[in-house]
């Protein structure tokens, strides 16, 4: 084997490595290795001329690896890979040293992150020594994708994928699709009914030739990977037939179990056999199995006995569902921060104390009061309501550090409603800063202000209890530096945004991670901000973080377009560095094999034998195997080993 | 008690029947009182067979042996092999059939039951003789009885016992196909661990102090590692002399070989391959004890293997060659693995 | 200057690619200083890290050894931290049977979202070390 001819790039990234690196000294003692023939430093190696510097310097040099120290690999690996083999030497033999996020950025001492440097890039540099050129491995694609949560997200990704004539499945856990948005009344800034926004999206992808909808059903199982995702999905019995349900209501006329409508969040009640709203896709009832007596003629079977259609089967079966895809949206929305973390506020137990989206089914002409505002404890019209905002939010010490985002916006449309529907009324509204940048929102809010009877309180409410059939405020406004103490007939509380429930296991089953506030995280918050770290999922929506409808929807967008650009490709390609046995060292005690995760390895005569289309390259194989039999390609034991003697030289 | 005629019956029936090609025993040595390992392959050999005290080895390294030498030769065995073995050395041939080494149809288990006692640790045996030089070692129920040349000596079995057979847990063979002497599972002579137990009583420093000392001594002639049935990897990763060259053995392998250690039999080399020893025999190791007894410079290598055995037992829940079909330690993990040391 | 205050224990960490380097990397974007100490050697999984690893690390005079990876629940490859756990449990317990600090070997999760907890993880550590002097039981004597 003849001695590599590695070239060492080192750039300054501006001033954001040169200044706490010494570069030129990183250049110099990377020379001194034994493998590297050619060092150079730049001042943004990642700019046009920088690139084409790393290509000439390939060529006219002879080099076959190439080292690049700058910023991490999730930036610019594959843009110096892509330059290797424009230069003609294979993309595998190039590998980066971040001395920027892991060195110059968390360093201040010149000398001391100098040498840290040094390290990094020497052990990187004798890593690549030993690396190979290897070709990517072609994998084909599956042609068809999967969204999950039926919200405004989900919708719109499945309609903007099924529109480019790929097929899309969307999954809902509910009984319809809609999600939040069509629980809302109207939306900020323009006051457009949301239902009626909503109802037009809900149909089109519910008929959309390509758009498969599977609405009461999970995500429970998924194997696979980018491009070739396998899915299992169970689907939960309705015990009605969509097709002869004729929406006649009889059957809840007759459902003699009454337990809270979960989707007017409780302020209204709902049979067994129930369907979630009148907008309802599929257009069907609903058997609540958990509520319903017992699916048995013998115990009640009144609904059975009076749909004459014949559509309630008590024996339809919950059935778990297979599907190929090549790429997943997930879409699983928000829920509102539990009350109960609160006791200071009632921690949900106090009369006439509402959030945020009670609010809207109190307002929205298709809930529990048909648009009318009435207070839940005595159906009367409230005169003085309290709104609150930041419940929850930015409040690290106790609740949630983030914003909350969308809040400032809704609580001045929740006052306006309020407005419209009792003009006579007052609404205070407790706020700590107004944020309201978005197109029109900052006027919105303005002309919220503007009114005579709705009064904006800088400060936070301490404490709320009922008292003489009101909900007394204790508040301070600290414009005034007053204490403030307001008998409300009805207070609203503008919750947090939390990722929904169920975001857990989702991530868990899709091994995509979370950020620190528990939200789906993005591969990088500014230039992949749509996609998971898995390769194949992209976020939508909430899930992802708290947002208002026009950003989910254009992330919904962004999303199915990544989507569209994955599965418009006939082979995807699969990275190289999976794991490889040495052969003559295997004794084939078959630790490996059970130590992997993907069940990849097999004996075959006395040996292990890699997978290569199941292999995933995480390496449990090989720190398992006592013999050093097996490596992952490029990053073997011997490459780390002088890795780790780098670090320490 | 076990009668040996049994054993001697059963190796003859094997043979003469030809269900096994060889029974792997004891016999007696020639030097003093001590028995030594034997391949019997004929009938009169089989009258050869002893069972004492003295039955230290772990036969199972001769499978391995077996093995090897049938592979260099090119063969295939056409019969199985009979091996006699205590409960260790069986919990040891089931490890190597987990790790795929034989399969159980290759292998006939004549189980020697350990009974109330054990084998002699000759160091222990030694001033209690006053000098004199024993020519045999029996059982006899609680005792031991040597033959010296001043006469018979009986000792109680406890005071001459190695260590591991008195903290044994299982001296019974579970995998067996024949077994002799009574199941006494359970025996209790002193509570498992005892030895590893005192030791860690130490603080950090005197440890070290102690530990320092043994791997100073070290010579690295790799005995404990010759006589370890679980050592049959033809090429050791942390010795760069025995590394095989076969007709498979590329350019690149030769140049690709990682030095863990260095040659040297100095300190920090001879910790990192004890070290990595133990790692190795992680979940694997049976405690036979003979890696010990092994030892010319008398390295306490049990202790280390012990410290991972009951790590494996109380953290995880496991008992190294507890059966044929079981998952290895550390390619296996359990949810309720202890993760409180984790930041 | 004391020998105490010049002392700068040198650190071997094995980061996992997908949570542990990515929140070091977090720490970086959110430029939170940490001290120097570290070098990162950035591997797949925690599942990917033998024992001989550590072992090596600290043969070769590493005053600490440091694995971090993606939390319980959270691996990229579903199991590897797990079996990464059992293995560091023992090889940690080895060190320290021996008679080396225990507090020479860290292992911690850290994912890509803990920026913060990644430089504290180290700053603790190189706090941690410093009381302890070099480590000279493992390393490998200079030649004379």
């Amino acid at each position: 084997m003849s001695k590599k001819r590695t070239g060492v790039f080192v750039c300054h990234c501006g001033t954001n490595i040169a200044a706490t690196v010494d570069v030129a000294k990183v250049a110099k003692e990377m020379a001194g290795e034994n493998t590297v023939a050619f060092t150079q430093e730049y001042v943004y190696m990642c700019s046009e001329p920088g690139q084409e510097s790393v290509v000439q310097a390939i060529k006219d040099n002879k080099l076959d690896s190439v080292v690049v120290t700058c910023c991490s690999p999730n930036l610019h690996e594959k843009t110096f890979r892509d330059n290797a083999q424009r230069a003609g030497i294979n993309n595998f033999t190039v590998e980066i040293a971040n001395i920027r996020e892991q060195c110059s950025w968390v360093h201040k001492d010149k000398a001391k992150g100098t040498e840290k440097a040094i390290k990094i890039s020497r052990s990187v540099v004798r890593r690549v020594n030993r690396n190979k050129p290897m070709d990517a491995i072609a994998v084909p694609v599956t042609r068809r994708a999967m969204v999950i949560g039926g919200g405004i997200a989900g919708i719109q990704a499945a309609i903007d994928i099924g529109n480019a004539g790929i097929e899309v499945i969307l999954v809902e856990k509910q009984a319809t699709i809609g999600g939040r948005m069509l629980q809302l009344s109207e939306t900020f800034p323009t006051l457009d009914c949301a239902q009626c926004v909503m109802s037009p999206k809900m149909v089109e992808v519910n008929r959309h030739p390509k758009v498969k909808v599977m609405t009461y059903s999970e995500v429970q199982e998924v194997a696979g990977s980018v491009g070739n995702f396998r899915v299992k999905v169970f689907k939960r019995s309705t015990f009605v037939d969509p097709d002869k349900c004729k929406l006649c209501d009889e059957c809840t006329e007759v459902c003699p179990v009454v337990v809270p409508n979960e989707y007017e969040h409780g302020l209204t009640a709902r049979r067994a056999i129930y369907i979630p709203y009148a907008q309802a896709i599929p257009a069907s009832f609903t058997l609540d199995e958990d509520a319903c007596l017992g699916l048995n003629p013998v115990v009640c079977g009144k609904c059975k006995d009076v749909c004459e259609t014949g559509a309630i089967d008590y024996d339809i079966r919950s059935q778990t569902v297979t599907e190929d895809v090549g790429a997943i949206v997930v879409a699983t929305g928000f829920d509102l921060y539990d009350q109960a973390n609160i006791p200071e506020l009632g921690g949900g137990k106090i009369e006439d104390v509402l959030d945020g989206l009670q609010f809207e089914r109190l307002c929205s002409a298709s809930g529990a009061t048909h648009g009318h505002v009435l207070r839940p404890s005595d159906h009367k019209e409230p005169k003085d309501v309290v709104f609150i905002q930041c419940v929850g939010s930015r409040d690290p010490a106790k609740h949630c550090a983030y914003c909350s985002k969308i809040c400032c916006m809704y609580t001045a449309k929740h006052a306006r409603l309020y407005k419209k529907h009792c003009p006579d009324g007052r609404a205070y509204i407790f706020y700590i800063d107004i944020r309201s940048g978005g197109k029109g929102y900052e006027e919105f809010v303005q002309r919220t202000m503007e009114d005579d009877d709705t009064l904006y309180l800088r400060g936070r409410v301490s404490r709320l209890y009922r008292h003489n059939g009101k909900v007394r405020v204790h508040g301070t406004d600290t414009l005034t530096g007053q204490n403030v103490e307001i008998d409300a007939d009805m207070v609203v509380l503008a919750l947090a945004m939390v990722p929904s429930k169920g975001t857990a296991e989702i991530a868990k089953t899709l091994k995509i991670g979370r950020d620190k506030d528990l939200f789906l995280a993005e591969a990088h918050p500014k230039l992949r901000p749509v996609e998971s770290i898995t390769g194949g999922i992209y976020l939508a929506g909430a899930a992802q973080a708290p947002k208002d409808i026009p950003e989910t929807v254009a992330q919904a967008g962004a999303a199915a377009a990544k989507v569209i650009a994955l599965l418009s490709q006939a082979t995807l390609s699969r990275s190289p560095l999976i794991a490889k046995v040495r052969r003559s060292h295997c004794t084939g005690c078959g630790m490996c094999v059970e130590a992997c995760p993907f069940i990849a390895i097999r004996l075959e005569g006395g040996k292990a034998i890699v997978n290569e289309a199941l292999c995933e390259g995480c390496g449990s194989c090989s720190a398992t195997c006592l013999r050093a039999a097996i490596d992952v390609k490029n990053v073997t034991q011997l490459q780390v080993y002088e890795m780790i003697e780098a670090c320490l030289a | 008690m076990i009668d040996i005629k049994d054993i001697r019956d059963t190796a003859r029936d094997m043979l003469t029947k030809g269900e096994a090609r060889a029974v792997i025993g004891y016999r007696r040595g020639s030097r003093g009182m001590l028995a030594e390992p034997a391949f019997i392959t004929n009938l009169e050999q089989a009258d050869e067979l002893v069972w004492d005290p003295t039955c230290f080895h772990n036969l199972s390294l001769y499978l391995v042996e077996d093995r090897k030498f049938l592979a260099h030769l090119r063969k295939t065995a056409n019969a199985p092999i009979a091996i006699v073995a205590k409960g260790c050395d069986a919990r040891s041939i089931v490890v190597l059939m987990q790790e795929h080494y034989f399969k159980r149809e290759d292998v006939y288990i004549i189980g020697v039951s350990c009974e109330g006692t054990g084998v002699v640790d000759e160091r222990k045996l030694a001033p209690l003789l006053n000098g004199a030089h024993a020519t045999s070692a029996a059982f006899d129920g609680d005792d031991f009885v040597f033959t010296t040349a001043e006469g018979e000596k009986r000792l109680p079995a406890r005071e001459v016992m190695a260590d591991r057979c008195l903290e044994c847990r299982n001296p019974f063979p579970k995998e067996h196909n024949a077994v002799f002497g009574e199941d006494k599972t359970g025996r209790q002579l002193a509570e498992p661990f005892a030895a590893l137990t005192r030791f860690e009583a130490q603080g950090n420093s005197a440890r070290w102090d102690i530990w320092s000392r043994h791997f100073d001594r070290c010579i690295r002639c790799f005995a404990c590692r010759s006589v370890c049935p679980m050592c049959y990897c033809d090429e050791c990763v942390v010795d760069s002399i025995s590394f095989p060259v076969t007709a498979e053995t590329t350019a690149e392998d030769k140049a690709n070989r990682i030095r863990w250690i260095e040659r040297s039999a100095v300190r920090s080399e001879n910790i990192t391959y004890l070290m990595t020893r133990a790692m190795h025999l992680a979940g694997r190791c049976t405690d036979c004890g003979e890696c010990e007894r092994a030892c010319p410079v008398n390295v306490p290598i049990r202790l280390l293997n012990n410290k991972m055995e009951r790590e494996a037992r109380e953290k995880f829940g496991y008992e190294p060659g507890a059966s044929i079909g079981g998952s290895s330690l550390v390619a296996s993990f359990l949810d309720s693995d202890p993760g409180d040391f984790i930041r | 200057m004391s020998e105490q205050q010049t002392y700068e224990p040198r650190i071997v960490a094995f980061l996992c690619k997908w949570c542990s380097s990515a929140g070091s990397d977090l720490a970086g974007v959110s430029r939170i200083q940490y001290p120097a100490n570290a070098t990162p050697i950035t591997v797949p999984c925690t599942g990917a890290i033998s024992p001989m690893y550590i072992l090596s690390a600290f043969n070769k005079g590493a005053d600490g050894v440091l694995v971090s990876g993606c939390h319980i629940g959270d691996c990229h490859y579903i199991e590897g931290n797990y079996l990464a756990r059992r293995k560091m449990h023992l090889i940690m317990q080895l060190i320290e049977f021996i008679g080396v600090e225990p507090n020479r070997f860290r292992m911690s999760w850290v994912s890509a979202a803990e920026g913060g907890k990644f430089a504290q993880v180290i700053t603790d550590f190189v706090n941690d070390l410093k009381p302890l002097g070099p480590q000279e039981k493992l390393k490998k004597a200079e030649r004379a």
